[in-house]
């Protein structure tokens, strides 16, 4: 069936518009998408998404994280194995990360990760046919944000939850900051990590993050202001 | 993310009804009826498995059906292979290699049309996991009496009384056959004129799956 930006689109279903402006220039197909000898065709079930001048993609439902490059994800460190860790990913296969890739680590200063260390990294190296690479450091050589995560708690969600409230456009994160201090780590893998002050807080962050996938805007300021109320009368 | 579906026209399938991400643990879930038969479906993948039974080249299938009583008959294991079949030719396993893709299958309740249902909602569960796909299929039963009459999607009393039965499972891009199931004995032109039927009546699956998708899409965007 021939489809079109903004549809809701199938498997085996074709797009001769991205293919019009292929001929023209440059275009850049991103996940969902797949070129074949005669055309453009969908792979995955979702929504026709397109982001001026020339990317289009399929926005769809997911659980199981693929592995790619440049996404910060969140790893379970599962085994030491002589200069590499081992660490899992929610991909099919464990990621490497090197104790080099490490702010300040050096040979003789190693850094003190231990077997089920919860770690923010960025996918170095992501290819379906190569074992993934993960690091904690940037291109400068400085950790940014990234490393070890001490304390807190990692539950997981569908991929899609996570792309929804890092978008800029969610009130999610904007409207709960105001109201309790946390700290929080967002997955592309589907994991979350939450700190907050309290027991109590972090069960009531982890509920409104999990409540928020099928609500819209407003229903999450909403959520979010009741969330907040019911924390704040049983504590006082 | 429920929805139902009863159409006017000349090709009448039984209502339909389906729940996406049914089960909260695996990747990807569907619980289907058509009519009373019911099927639930879970895909786990792409996942790590044994060295043994990687492939270097595409990802590897594994479907495993279990029946009402939880024993595995003969029977059971010869769907499952038509079933894996149907699968390969519609999931893009170049895009996963030396990983494994599991589909479990779950009988619930058989009131005729089985494997068809079945094959409808492993094909739901499949997208609600978001696997990269060459097309969706669609899976249609139907029976010939005695008097050569073709019934769709046949009920456990028209099944009863009929001669053969006949599953077929057809592409979205064409609507070419992938699988055709047969039991009992018929005339070649009977063969044909079901397998037409079939896929006339293959669309309104396919709308369905439309109709399902679109359902959840505007919820999560």
């Amino acid at each position: 069936m021939k489809v079109s930006v903004g549809d809701v689109v199938l498997p085996g279903d074709f797009s001769e518009e991205i293919a019009a402006v292929g001929e023209k220039g440059k275009v850049i197909l991103g996940p969902g998408l797949r070129k074949e000898v005669d055309g453009i065709y969908i792979t995955k079930a979702g929504t026709l998404k397109k982001r001026a001048p020339n990317t289009f993609w399929v926005d769809n439902y997911q659980k199981r994280y693929i592995p790619a490059r440049g996404e910060n994800v969140i790893g379970i460190v599962v085994q030491k194995a002589g200069d590499i860790f081992r660490v899992d990913v929610g991909g099919s296969c464990t990621a490497s990360l090197s104790y080099l890739s490490f702010e300040g680590a050096t040979k003789k200063n190693r850094p003190k990760v231990v077997n089920g260390d919860v770690v923010y990294a960025k996918m170095l190296v992501a290819s379906k046919d190569m074992e993934p690479e993960i690091v904690c450091v940037d291109s400068h050589g400085k950790k940014g944000r990234l490393g070890v995560l001490e304390d807190g708690f990692v539950f997981k969600c569908s991929l899609n939850l996570i792309r929804k409230i890092l978008n800029p456009e969610c009130p999610l994160l904007n409207s709960l900051k105001n109201e309790w201090p946390f700290e929080l780590a967002a997955g592309m893998n589907g994991r979350i990590w939450i700190k907050a002050n309290t027991m109590r807080e972090t069960i009531a962050l982890g509920n409104a993050i999990l409540g928020s996938e099928y609500l819209s805007n407003d229903e999450i300021k909403s959520m979010c202001t009741n969330i907040a109320s019911i924390l704040a009368g049983h504590i006082s | 993310m429920g929805s139902d579906n009863t159409d006017l026209k000349d090709f009448k399938l039984r209502p339909m009804k389906c729940e996406c991400n049914y089960l909260s643990k695996s990747d990807g879930s569907a619980i289907l009826s058509q009519g009373q038969t019911v099927a639930l479906v879970s895909v786990n993948g792409p996942l790590d498995i044994k060295m043994t039974n990687q492939s270097i080249e595409k990802a590897t299938l594994e479907v495993l059906f279990s029946s009402k009583g939880g024993k595995p008959a003969i029977g059971d294991r010869y769907k499952e292979h038509v079933i894996r079949q149907t699968c390969e030719t519609a999931i893009l396993g170049s895009l996963y290699p030396r990983t494994g893709i599991t589909v479990t299958i779950q009988e619930m309740e058989d009131y005729g049309g089985f494997l068809a249902c079945c094959i409808n909602c492993t094909c739901l569960a499949l997208l609600n996991a978001g696997l990269s796909m060459r097309h969706t299929f669609a899976a249609v039963a139907c029976a010939i009496d005695e008097l050569g009459d073709i019934q769709l999607d046949p009920a456990p009393a028209q099944l009863a009384a009929a001669r053969a039965t006949m599953t077929f499972v057809f592409d979205s891009r064409n609507k070419t056959l992938v699988c055709g199931f047969t039991e009992g004995s018929f005339s070649e032109d009977a063969h044909s004129e079901a397998l037409e039927r079939c896929r006339s009546a293959s669309q309104l699956v396919f709308d369905f799956y439309k109709d399902i998708v679109s359902k959840y899409s505007y919820v999560i965007g």
